[in-house]
């Protein structure tokens, strides 16, 4: 033995050191691995395997109060593509081919798409079922359909601007659908599919379906039905000769706050909102702030009754204008100014004089009071509505107040408000002076209708006193039962309101021919069920005040939906004496009936003594003779004629008033609001008028009014 | 040829080893297997078993063989497996690019697997009658001559994993016959040399392994898939999708497996089949993916437990042909080990050696079961026995 057994075993010793050392670099290298780049390791892996196909969570419903579905989701197929397994088929010429006329996009884009270097690929998102089936029967490989789920608002323009639209991945983009998104989206799922290298689909490999969970469900305040009377009215009025810009109405429960109906014009369909130009999506009623002009002579007003710088009973003189330092602001109506009159009567014509000389005083009795007010009513600050881009509207910083200001506040200029604000101001006067957050959403509900939120209606802080808003009520009750809110007044309801002709302020001052006409009203005043606001801006030529464009709109809109709501008609009959105007003994006054069925307009009728007939075949009544207001004999025959809503009126007329009855002063008040001029024929009451009632003329022509002879006496006698 | 004395000296240990390593093999292969050949998930465990109980068989045979005969049969050995080699070269059948298999009727043959066999028990008896005759450069010359000319004809093939196993086995054994320790060290150094040659040449050749080479500066006497191999081994992300495939997603499994792993089965990178020839070269990513740190560290110290018994037994060795065929095995056992994790876990290139026993393949569970008889045969046999 050459090789001792001594060397040997040093030199098998060696072996083993060397293998201990082998096996001791592996370990370290394994540990190394797994632990120190072990999670970049695991994320790699993952990358490498999954691909996820999402689906879209249901979207949750979107309710009205009754729960009428405003918003609804169903489900929608979309195609993808898995780009690697179409390149593993090799077809992809041949699927572009097959797949270009169903989904009509061209062969080469297709093919761009179905090729691209990704492991996943849209192909056409939310797709026709037929179309989606023709290309499942087609069965191409790597072309795949997920069902997704799409908006889809079955009510179309309807409530747009509250709804807002959700966008192709189910994210809400614009109203309620982006503020309440959280709550509506739900939670997305997937299906995970694992792939093998080759991009293929395994086909033993896990398909997880991790489903998603729907969307919660939201309750609104909004009625549908009010909503569809003020989007009626809105429709009739951008169509008529006005034409304006733009048009908004909010009705409010002046109780809670609620929002019942909350429309703009221009709208669109949210269906389809691609297709319309994106200002139209802008909810204008709560992002546009606009000069609020003399409704906002209501806050004015009750800031000053409630301080006691002014009660009803003032006297105050109108020159037709006040001169504030150097400035001289004038009355609407310089050219006949209003003369002696109390402050309620100040209210009644809206008289601009009258106003800033309440704003001074309130601003004499304590400096920042009006502010205080201001403030505390809520302008300034957003109304916490929780629509997006609610705006807080202008206000000239305090600091910065000069009595200029203060005077051009107290008439509705110099602050700009929105439309929202002013209204829920306004309700807080009718709600006794408590100011309530206006609330857009009741609840929200999960899929089972289980209540997960339920939003109260909230206050926020009393502004006034209860006897002062009773008071200022009052007042603007007498604004619609004698001022220049008459146009609103509801047959058959105590309504108050205020109208707003304000013109539009631009670049270098006030802008000639554009205004802001509006019209806010409570009714019944006594029980406020209902405040709304019309806010019509620019319109085109006359009328463009207030109470004859605005207010009439808001009668529309409220005297159908107190019926809608039924609430009772509270008329006493010594009410009636004193609010109605100038009822003539054994005459009836004509209710008005357009845009009702034939049904309801012959009960409305009815009710009164009169008889109905029909001409004209249609839904509703478009045209009645003789019109609402009108004193006809009792049992007279009222005209209906029948037609489609959407009936408007000629271009470029203006309706001519009833003026019988009526005595010289107020005719010529009344043609000159409506721009007609008047051609009077003797003194005392109206017998005759050229053209009759109802009649449709030009503005700017002239109205032979003949009255009678006899009654002189009464009007030398006149106040 | 056995008596009852020497199934005293029976290596219940050593067995027990082999026994626990085959049956950990079958576990971890059912999983690897199972998505390889569709609807047929025990496949591959169903043909592994079988070759198992033939691998039983063989190592039983060799066992009870007295290996001392193998002495005198050396010379005949080695001349056989030249003639294989070369009948592999001119009539072998092509498989992935390198004639590796010989077909016999319905077998089919890996002659390098037996060629490693076969080159120990002749090298061993070449060293048994050169002993203390390994003192100069001139008395290694016969032995590289000895090992080159089969080692030559498997790099033809090519095989140069196989071939290094050839070095490797030469190395232990040379070592443990006795081999001058500065010649050693020189050889080594050589060895060492030549690898840093090879990897300069790689490194101009590649502008810093950041592109594939274009001219070799130095030509080598290796395929481009080698030497691409070798470059990926470097900067595995040159070619992600392509040589840098295996290398990367082996280490991104393995690494993804955690301390625990992801569960027998739920191995998302190797069930997605992700990373290739997981039932055969990377099977030790499947270990490490669904079993994590603490299968692979188990596989690790059975291996480790094996070549230790594995080295008891030789040191014990009642003569020194056994002792230097033990080393052989251990040598060639401890090398598959080496290179073949090494490889899945980003520390050597990849060769295509698998691991014995664990991976998937009769031809070469057989050669391992065939060596480990012959270890076992060893034991057997370490007392000096009466005939």
């Amino acid at each position: 033995m050459q090789v001792t057994t001594v060397t040997m075993r040093r030199r098998i010793a060696v072996l083993f050191f060397g293998a201990v050392a082998v096996f001791f670099l592996l370990f370290i290298r394994l540990g190394y691995l797994m632990f120190v780049e072990g999670s970049e390791l695991r994320l790699k892996a993952e990358q490498l395997r999954m691909r996820e196909v999402p689906v879209a969570a249901k979207r949750g419903i979107i309710y009205d109060r009754n729960m009428k579905k405003l918003a609804v989701s169903i489900s929608a197929d979309s195609v993808y593509a898995l780009p690697p397994e179409v390149k593993h088929s090799g077809k992809a010429d041949e699927i572009a081919k097959k797949l270009a006329p169903i989904l009509e996009i061209s062969e080469d884009k297709l093919k761009e798409k179905i090729t691209a270097d990704r492991s996943f690929e849209w192909v056409k998102r939310k797709l026709d079922f037929e179309k989606a089936q023709q290309i499942r029967d087609l069965e191409l490989p790597g072309i795949k359909i997920v069902e997704e789920s799409q908006r889809f608002y079955p009510k179309d323009q309807l409530a747009c601007h509250i709804l807002g639209f959700a966008g192709l991945d189910n994210q809400g983009l614009e109203g309620i659908e982006v503020t309440r998104d959280a709550d509506l989206k739900g939670i997305p799922g997937e299906i995970v599919i694992e792939y093998d290298a080759r991009g293929r689909e395994l086909p033993q490999a896990i398909h997880k379906f991790n489903s998603p969970v729907d969307g919660n469900s939201l309750v609104l305040t909004i009625d549908e039905t009010i909503q569809y009377f003020a989007e009626r009215e809105l429709d009739k009025v951008m169509a008529s000769p006005s034409k304006p810009k733009n048009a908004t109405i909010i009705v409010m429960r002046p109780k809670t706050g609620e929002i019942l109906a909350l429309a703009s014009r221009p709208g669109y369909d949210p269906n389809n909102y691609g297709s319309f130009a994106s200002q139209n999506w802008r909810n204008i009623a709560v992002s546009n702030s606009y000069e609020p002009g003399s409704t906002f002579k209501i806050v004015t007003m009750s800031a000053a009754l409630e301080e006691d710088v002014v009660d009803p009973d003032d006297r105050f003189y109108d020159p037709g204008y006040v001169v504030v330092g150097d400035r001289r602001i004038k009355c609407w109506r310089s050219y006949q100014p209003h003369g002696s009159q109390s402050f309620r009567e100040v209210v009644q014509n809206s008289c601009n004089p009258g106003f800033v000389e309440v704003g001074m005083k309130l601003e004499e009795k304590e400096k920042g009071l009006f502010y205080k007010y201001i403030n505390a009513f809520g302008f300034g600050t957003k109304t916490g509505l929780g629509l997006p881009g609610e705006a807080s509207g202008l206000m000239i910083k305090e600091k910065n107040l000069k009595p200029i200001n203060i005077a051009t506040i107290s008439i509705g200029q110099s602050i700009s408000v929105t439309p929202l604000q002013i209204l829920t101001a306004a309700c807080a006067v009718s709600n006794g002076g408590v100011l309530m957050e206006p609330q857009i959403v009741k609840e929200v509900i999960d899929s089972n209708d289980n209540v997960i939120q339920d939003f109260t209606p909230k206050s926020v802080r009393r502004v006034i006193s209860q006897e002062t808003a009773n008071l200022t009520c009052d007042i603007l009750e007498s604004v619609v039962a004698e001022g220049t809110g008459r146009n609103a007044y509801i047959e058959g309801y105590r309504v108050g309101g205020k109208t707003g002709t304000a013109q539009k302020a631009g670049p270098g001052g006030y802008m000639q021919g554009k205004y802001v006409a509006s019209f806010i009203g409570i009714a019944p005043v006594n029980d406020p069920q209902i405040a709304a606001l019309v806010v019509i801006d620019e319109p085109q030529g006359y009328p463009y005040y207030g109470g004859t464009l605005a207010a009439p709109i808001f009668k529309a809109v409220v005297e159908d939906s107190l019926r809608y709501l039924g609430v009772p008609s509270q008329y006493a009959e010594g009410e009636k004496e004193e609010t109605a105007p100038q009822a003539v003994k054994k005459t009836v006054t004509v209710p008005e009936v357009i845009n009702l069925s034939f049904e309801e307009a012959k009960k409305v009728l009815t009710l009164e003594g009169l008889k109905a007939e029909i001409k004209g075949e249609g839904p509703i009544v478009t045209q009645q003779t003789p019109g609402g207001m009108a004193k006809v004999e009792a049992g007279s025959t009222v005209l209906l004629r029948m037609g489609n809503n959407d009936a408007s009126p000629a271009p470029g007329y203006v309706t001519v008033p009833d003026l019988t009855g009526k005595r010289i002063r107020e005719v010529a008040e009344l043609l000159g609001i409506m721009n007609l001029k008047l051609n009077s024929v003797g003194h005392g009451r109206v017998i005759e008028q050229e053209p009759i009632p109802g009649s449709k003329i030009k503005a700017g022509e002239t109205v032979t009014v003949t009255f009678s002879d006899e009654e002189i006496t009464e009007e030398t006698m006149g106040p | 040829m056995l008596e009852r004395k020497t199934i005293k000296n029976l290596d219940w240990t050593f067995l027990w080893l082999i026994a626990i390593i085959l049956m950990s093999s079958l576990v971890v292969l059912k999983s690897a297997s199972a998505n390889v050949v569709t609807g047929q998930p025990y496949y591959f465990v169903k043909k592994q078993v079988l070759w198992i109980g033939i691998g039983f068989c063989a190592m039983t045979v060799i066992a009870s063989f007295n290996y001392r005969q193998f002495l005198k049969l050396g010379n005949y050995i080695y001349l056989l497996n030249l003639g294989i080699l070369l009948a592999v070269l001119l009539f072998g059948e092509e498989s992935k690019g390198a004639q590796r298999w010989i077909g016999l009727g319905p077998f089919e043959f890996q002659p390098s697997e037996f060629a490693k066999i076969a080159i120990i028990i002749s090298f061993a008896a070449f060293l048994n009658r050169r002993q203390g005759c390994l003192n100069t450069f001139k008395d290694l010359i016969p032995c590289f001559l000895y090992i080159g000319i089969p080692m030559l004809l498997i790099l033809k093939q090519p095989d140069l994993g196989t071939s290094l196993v050839f070095l490797a086995i030469m190395l232990g054994m040379l070592w443990a016959g006795g081999a001058n320790p500065k010649l050693m060290v020189s050889l080594i150094l050589v060895i060492l040399l030549l690898v840093i040659i090879i990897f300069g040449i790689l490194f101009v050749a590649t502008d810093g392994f950041q592109k594939p080479p274009e001219d070799l500066p130095i030509p080598l006497p290796l395929k481009s898939y080698q030497l691409m191999r070798l470059i990926i081994f470097v900067n595995p992300d040159m070619d992600p999708l392509g040589a840098g495939y295996h290398m990367i997603q082996s280490q991104v499994a393995i690494g993804s497996g955690g301390f625990v792993g992801k569960g027998m089965g739920n191995g998302s990178q190797v069930q997605g089949n992700f990373l290739p020839e997981h039932h055969t070269d990377f099977i030790f990513s499947v270990v490490g993916e669904e079993l994590g740190f603490i299968g692979g560290s188990l596989v690790l110290l059975m291996f480790f437990l094996l070549i230790t018994r594995m080295i008891k037994i030789a040191t014990e060795s009642r003569d020194i042909f056994g002792t230097l065929i033990v080393i052989g095995i251990t040598s060639m056992l401890c090398f598959h080990v080496m290179i073949n994790i090494g490889m899945t876990i980003g520390i050597m290139p990849v060769t295509g050696l698998p691991l014995p026993f664990m991976s998937y393949g009769g031809s070469g569970l057989l050669t391992n079961m065939v060596s480990m008889g012959l270890v076992l045969g060893i034991a057997l046999r370490k007392e000096q026995l009466t005939f």
